[in-house]
């Protein structure tokens, strides 16, 4: 078990030296430059070129990619372009607000996608279940940025219940209330088109597993029903859908960039886009590089968690 | 256990009860911005949002009454220009103070504009100062003649320099700060202002606290908070749900329900901005001047201002903003008239119309909707037979491509900051200022009117300059080395406890003359 941590762990290097390999190329090569953008339309092709030279952005290109990897190795983001301060500092403090954000959004998908799916399978072809399907086909279909609009028009403009964007109010607040009133617009739009497809995939594993022979037996010994569907059933269909839960995780952090927009919450995406646009290199690398890292991390925490539900799995 | 988690978050929430929208603190003003601010020393950025935030706590020597962008006294009480034009002095006023009680005198005048111009100076290396070049190229030396007045030495005149002197990279920041803070400076600005820099949450907002002890007028404001928030439709729900108090850059879609929304007050005001379609003077068929009138005479602008602005912009004759000291009264713009271009670019030798590529930004500071609008002018200059194919980027990629000198046609704005037609004209249309060395991206040259320009700029007489500049725009108009679309009416929106705000043409956000109700 060590050892497979270990090497699993070790692993990490390869993939985000590769990432940032791909992202390096995909910043530079784009067109447009940082030096275009900070400067203005007003600017001579003096005061470009030395900014270019004072930016490093006249070396070869593997030039600053060697040297911007031997400052990461020494866990130095750099400095943004843009905003001048510590990339890594920065990328930590929104990366918080991410996590809250896709924290809730996947605790959320999982609750109720279980539950609907689980709901479904016990009942299929009930009302539930086709109510349920339907829910899921929009569900699946919704932009995230138009659902998240349309939920900030009818809680937010009509109704006045929720706060129509930000993380906190914008002066005093910052409590725990605050912020769960910030949180839940925003979170049930990320959550949206996980829902549907844990709770699709729920629907039929569960479906599969509840007519095997061991439920049939379970139920002949007289165990009640909810025993049977909860432990017998969902106990034994979990793999699949730990599998897929752990890919949705990922998905949420990636999908996060469009719902914080759309929400204006301060996390991390809305920081990468921010940086894009501003062609700030630094930055964007140091911003996929955490989400990369997460991305791994939670693929790990998946592998780990299939040995706790599956004694008969074991990693040599 | 994920059930458990969800009935506790469900009970705390039940529990304390959510938190309305409700108004915000007293004496708290809530300003929702269309982006981040990307740091707050005017002089090291270029945005507008920025420099919203940032001119709120630093200062320039002159600057504009609150209606227009005539120049008036600011941190300088007064002012002389020598008889050759080359040394303005300015008399500083006595017993101001920049928030971090440092005196504001003419050294600190000094080491804000040379900490710009001169790597020698020990805040040089501090920042990066994009106008540098554009605005204080012409700078010889900053003298201090005493504590009190303070000497720019200009290498050639410029008329135009007071002008000059009332952009935000003019500002007049504390030295002392500087020094305390060195590149952390531009994120914390310490200076004169209205307002004092209190705290910055990134993705978040943006807080100052009012200077109690400012010079000009006891400000009645206890604070501002800046909020950045990208989509229109949040933006708009926030200020219908008094959560912000103002918005600026209202997208004119949203301006009809604005104005007919009893909760909130609307606001326009046209701003010294010229929306234009380049056209590359130097490349076959439009370095034919008949050509080029012909596009101007075959866009019908009216109903790009009425249908795609929402009556957001207003009519443009050319790059100068009407009924200022430097426009040209006579001057009209140029009428839609599709068979008087069709029989132009007959004359022309091209008949038979021909093809042409548009290049339009996806968006901009300054460029309203450059795709809604580039897609009328493409359907008004197929019906006169030029079939054009519309090229959209990514502004940073668009910028890039324009030094190309590639260019056919393209759609690009400018502001100005103030009314000088100088500032306008000089930059967009002088043929030293062709790309990639200026923003003359229209590659436009006439030996003429470069004269001219020149002339108004050795002028101190302001009559004789307007007049330099009237027989300019004549030629201008005559070559329509662009097709000249609008002027921006910019908008903004308030509720209804905020008395006393106007909308300054310069694009600038004077929110230290609200009070709230």
């Amino acid at each position: 078990m060590k050892r497979y941590l270990a090497r699993r762990l070790l692993l990490l290097v390869p993939v985000l030296a590769g990432v940032s390999i791909i992202i390096f190329m995909v910043l530079h090569l784009s067109p447009g430059d940082p030096v275009e953008i900070m400067l203005g339309a007003q600017a001579t092709q003096e005061d470009r070129l030395r900014l270019r030279a004072d930016l490093g952005l006249d070396q070869p290109l593997h030039v600053q990619y060697v040297r911007w990897l031997g400052h990461v190795v020494q866990g130095d983001l750099g400095r943004s372009l843009w905003m001048k301060r510590p990339v890594l500092a920065e990328v930590l403090l929104r990366f918080k607000a991410t996590l809250i954000l896709t924290g809730t959004a996947l605790l959320l998908s999982t609750t109720v996608g279980l539950a609907l799916g689980v709901a479904s399978a016990t009942r299929p072809n009930s009302l539930l279940d086709r109510v349920s399907a339907m829910a899921s086909l929009f569900g699946a279909s919704m932009p995230s940025f138009w659902l998240g609009i349309v939920l900030m028009v009818v809680f937010a403009l009509q109704l006045g219940w929720l706060p129509a964007s930000g993380m906190y109010a914008p002066y005093g607040g910052g409590d725990l209330p605050d912020l769960l009133a910030h949180l839940i617009l925003p979170a049930i739009t990320l959550a949206a088109a996980s829902v549907t497809i844990i709770a699709r995939l729920t629907r039929a594993t569960m479906l599969e597993t509840l007519g095997q022979d061991y439920i049939r037996t379970a139920r002949a010994k007289g165990v009640v029903e909810r025993a049977v569907v909860l432990r017998h059933g969902l106990g034994n269909a979990l793999i699949p859908i730990v599998t897929v839960i752990g890919v949705q995780a990922g998905y949420l952090l990636g999908g996060a960039v469009l719902t914080e927009t759309v929400f204006a919450w301060p996390g991390v995406g809305t920081l990468m886009v921010q940086g894009i646009l501003a062609r700030d290199f630094p930055l964007v690398q140091g911003c996929v590089l955490v989400v990369a890292l997460s991305f791994v991390l939670i693929n790990l925490a998946v592998d780990l968690l299939y040995a706790w539900l599956d004694p008969r799995i074991r990693y040599e | 256990m994920i059930l458990t988690m969800w009935l506790v978050l469900l009970t705390v929430i039940l529990g304390i009860g959510l938190p309305s929208a409700a108004a915000q603190p007293a004496g708290t003003l809530v300003v929702g911005l269309v982006a981040e601010p990307v740091n707050l020393d005017p002089a090291q950025v270029t945005d507008l949002n920025s420099n919203r935030v940032g001119r709120r706590i630093v200062e320039t020597l002159v600057t504009f009454p609150d209606e227009s962008t005539q120049v008036v006294p600011g941190l300088a009480e007064s002012w002389t220009v020598s008889r050759d034009g080359l040394r303005y002095t300015f008399k500083l006023r006595r017993n101001v103070h920049f928030h971090d009680g440092t005196p504001f005198n003419a050294e600190a005048v000094k080491d804000s504009i040379e900490r710009q111009i001169n790597a020698e100076h020990p805040f040089h290396k501090l920042g990066k100062y994009p106008f540098a070049n554009y605005f204080f190229g012409n700078v010889k030396a900053v003298e201090v003649v005493d504590a009190a007045t303070v000497e720019f030495v200009l290498k050639e005149p410029r008329a135009s320099f007071l002008a000059v002197l009332t952009a935000g990279a003019a500002s007049i920041v504390s030295p002392t700060a500087v020094k305390k803070l060195g590149t952390d400076y531009a994120l914390s600005p310490v200076g004169t202002g209205p307002f004092k820099y209190a705290s910055w949450e990134r993705g978040q907002r943006v807080v100052l606290e009012k200077n109690p002890t400012y010079w000009r007028f006891p400000v009645k404001l206890e604070r501002v908070v800046y909020r950045p928030i990208v989509e229109d439709q949040a933006r708009l729900t926030e200020l219908l749900t008094g959560a912000l108090d103002l918005i600026v850059g209202t997208p004119p879609d949203y301006v009809g329900q604005l104005e007919s929304n009893p909760k909130v007050t609307l606001l326009k005001q046209v701003g010294a901005h010229v929306w234009y379609l380049g056209i590359n003077n130097q490349k076959k068929p439009f370095d034919d001047k008949r050509v080029r009138q012909a596009l101007n005479y075959a866009v019908n602008k009216e109903a790009i201002v009425r249908d795609v602005l929402k009556g957001t912009g207003s009519l443009s004759a050319g790059p100068v903003l009407p009924k200022t000291w430097g426009a040209d009264a006579g001057l009209k713009p140029y009428p839609y008239d599709p068979e008087r271009a069709r029989k132009l670019l007959a004359e022309a030798g091209v008949p038979n119309g021909f093809s042409t590529t548009l290049w339009v930004p996806e968006s901009g500071s300054g460029m309203q909707s450059p795709v809604a609008m580039s897609t009328v002018i493409q359907s008004n200059l197929k019906a006169v037979g030029v079939n054009v194919a519309l090229q959209t980027m990514e502004w940073g990629a668009y910028l890039a491509k324009l030094r190309s000198k590639e260019q056919e046609l393209f759609a690009l704005s400018w502001m100005a900051g103030n009314e000088d037609p100088d500032m306008v004209m000089y930059p967009l249309l002088h043929s030293s200022q062709w790309t990639p060395n200026g923003p003359n991206r229209a590659l436009y040259k006439n030996e003429k009117f470069d004269e001219l320009l020149h002339q108004a700029r050795l002028t101190t007489d302001d009559k004789k300059r307007a007049d330099l500049y009237r027989q300019a725009q004549r030629i201008l108009v005559d070559d329509a080395p662009w097709i000249f679309v609008d002027h921006e009416i910019q908008t903004a929106a308030h509720v209804k406890r905020v008395q006393g705000f106007k909308l300054h043409p310069s694009f600038d956000l004077r929110v230290e003359t609200i009070s709230l109700k």
